[in-house]
């Protein structure tokens, strides 16, 4: 184990993300070239770090659309590809409440039921940085889903003036700062400590048995009055890992490939069965299976809730559906 | 190999302009040719009447009775028939006229070279339509993934999603955020969000989805203070009125 702290010099950042990169792909938060905030690979741009991304780092593990393999008739028999992934990755100042939803990810693909190949794959060769929020983000609640401290990461990292304190987290963090250590000055500081509130609140206390409980509320159908099904909140949510698998193919079938895109709980075609019966066709029944699934669902199969309390999907909505107020209503109702 | 499919090109009341991007297809258009011939195509090698076909493509709306016989009389010799553009599938741009006041809609179809029928209709609103690729103009990767899954015996899946899905994929800022009226939720993705990605709003060119919550929107864009014939212009624009009244 290190004994030692560290800190990285602001005016060393790019040389660390540059000699980084030449190992691994290394996603940072930056703007984009529209002017939302994201995760990109590395390429000498300018880190963001004064707040949240609008986006999640989600599309650095699972790709909007993605190859699994390539099929084709041969002949007489049918010869099947797969893709290769291309070596590492590092998601570079990952917030802690991103980290949770890795963790969620974790528990789908790798721990409940089947283990997922292709995440196993990517998620081996991922490592994360964590960089801990110092001030509270516009929409987070984090404080009240217990996701302010990061988990299951490789590097921690706390935003000061002039400089990154970074403590190594797991075996392959160590190994990191031992290469990249001429690029590191030792602190005799401790870690910072962090004390703030977030602005939203969301109180879970029984919050699964209170909303089991308000199923048929009135609430829902207020909500899904305007509720516009763009799939926004889907789409920005850090632990929605519903995809879709479809096969596409090439003119001749030698090429075709199998992907897999993401899906959302807010279309139709989600529970489209045969016969085209649709199970949730009203826009309530949908929007309540996506707050349902964040707060109550996800906790019957796993020890933790699916919504990791970042705030996204009420920065992104259109028509500024609130979860943590939904849920808030609900347990004045059913309490 | 199985048999060539035979195919033909069709235009109505239109610009044939997605009949002409079938030719930015390129190579893949060549490739396609290995397993599609072109039997009826004015731009490709000339007008053939009369061939029995396994596909008509048909853009364009019908705007006057010819339009009808015509469209009539290549459904009943098709097997498939797909309506082709935002003309063909919504009324697109000549569909406007559909919503304009009464008063003017009689002043406009008394200036028509040919005799007009009172109102502009889609393709699917006259004959049984198999498929419809949305868009103005059309997108002709969506026709090819068509012939192919035709070809291969595969029904193809032209499924009901909105741009925001696409455009949030692609990681865009919300131009509803900087007070620009955007159709995207209510409109039919597939385009990968052309527009909102270059910053212009989403004018429904591919047409309203199903389930689209049109008041819920309309209510957005009244608390941005848009316009309200700004409100009706991009509603009506490529569609029709979602909000007209019975009888109107």
């Amino acid at each position: 184990m290190i004994q030692e702290k560290f800190v990285l010099k602001k005016e060393n950042l790019h040389a660390f993300l540059e000699a980084l990169s030449k190992d691994m792909e290394v996603f940072v938060p930056c703007h984009n070239e529209n002017g939302a905030t994201t995760f990109l690979p590395y390429n000498g741009q300018e880190i963001y770090t004064a707040a949240q991304t609008f986006y999640s780092p989600k599309q650095a593990l699972n790709k909007p659309s993605e190859k699994e393999f390539f099929f084709g008739k041969k002949s007489s028999s049918v010869e099947v590809e797969r893709v290769k992934q291309n070596g590492g990755k590092m998601i570079f100042g990952i917030r802690p409440c991103d980290t949770h939803a890795v963790k969620a990810f974790d528990k789908l693909y790798l721990e409940y039921g089947e283990v997922d190949p292709f995440y196993r794959e990517k998620r081996d060769s991922t490592l994360l940085a964590a960089l801990v929020c110092t001030e509270p983000c516009s929409n987070g609640f984090c404080h009240s889903m217990g996701t302010q401290e990061p988990t299951g990461h490789d590097l921690l990292m706390v935003e000061k003036a002039d400089s990154f304190y970074i403590e190594a987290a797991s075996s392959k963090g160590e190994e990191l700062i031992k290469k990249h250590r001429g690029l590191l000055n030792i602190t005799k500081f401790q870690k910072p400590e962090l004390n703030f509130e977030c602005k939203k609140k969301l109180d879970t206390r029984n919050l699964k048995e209170i909303l089991d409980k308000g199923f048929f509320s009135k609430v829902w159908e207020e909500e899904g009055k305007r509720d516009l099904n763009c799939t926004s909140c889907t789409q920005v949510c850090p632990s929605c890992y519903c995809f879709l698998t479809l096969d596409k193919f090439i003119l001749n079938t030698e090429n075709s490939e199998r992907f897999r895109e993401w899906d959302s709980c807010h279309l139709q075609r989600f529970t489209k069965v045969a016969g085209n019966h649709i199970f949730r066709k009203s826009r309530e029944s949908r929007l309540r299976q996506f707050v349902m699934h964040k707060l109550s669902y996800f906790q019957k199969n796993n020890d933790m809730m699916l919504c990791i309390g970042c705030g996204r999907c009420i920065s992104v909505c259109p028509v500024g559906i609130d979860l943590t107020e939904i849920a808030a209503k609900i347990r004045s109702e059913f309490e | 190999m199985a048999k060539k499919m035979r195919a033909g090109f069709y235009s109505l009341s239109c610009c044939e302009g997605c009949e002409l991007v079938v030719f930015d297809l390129e190579e893949k258009l060549l490739k396609a040719l290995e397993f599609v011939e072109i039997v009826d195509a004015r731009l490709f090698d000339g007008n053939h009447p009369n061939e029995k076909l396994d596909i008509a493509i048909v853009e364009g709306g019908v705007q006057s009775e010819l339009d009808k016989k015509h469209l009539e009389e290549i459904r009943e010799r098709s097997t498939y028939l797909v309506a082709f553009g935002a003309c063909a599938t919504i009324a697109g741009i000549p569909g406007i006229r559909n919503s304009l006041p009464k008063e003017m809609q009689a002043k406009l179809n008394s200036k028509a070279i040919i005799p007009v029928k009172e109102k502009v209709f889609p393709v699917p609103a006259v004959v049984k339509t198999d498929f419809v690729l949305q868009g103005c103009p059309a997108f002709t990767h969506e026709l090819l993934d068509l012939l192919v899954a035709l070809y291969h015996g595969k029904k193809p899946v032209l499924e009901n999603i909105p741009v925001c899905k696409e455009c949030k994929e692609r990681e865009n800022p919300c131009l509803l955020f900087e007070g620009i009226p955007c159709l995207g939720p209510v409109t039919y993705a597939g385009c990968k969000a052309l527009c909102p990605t270059e910053r212009a709003q989403c004018i429904g060119c591919r047409g309203f989805t199903e389930d689209a919550n049109f008041e819920a929107l309309r209510k957005r864009f009244r608390k941005m203070d848009v316009d309200e014939r700004i409100i009706h212009n991009l509603f009506t624009y490529f569609n029709q009125n979602p909000f007209k009244k019975e009888g109107e």
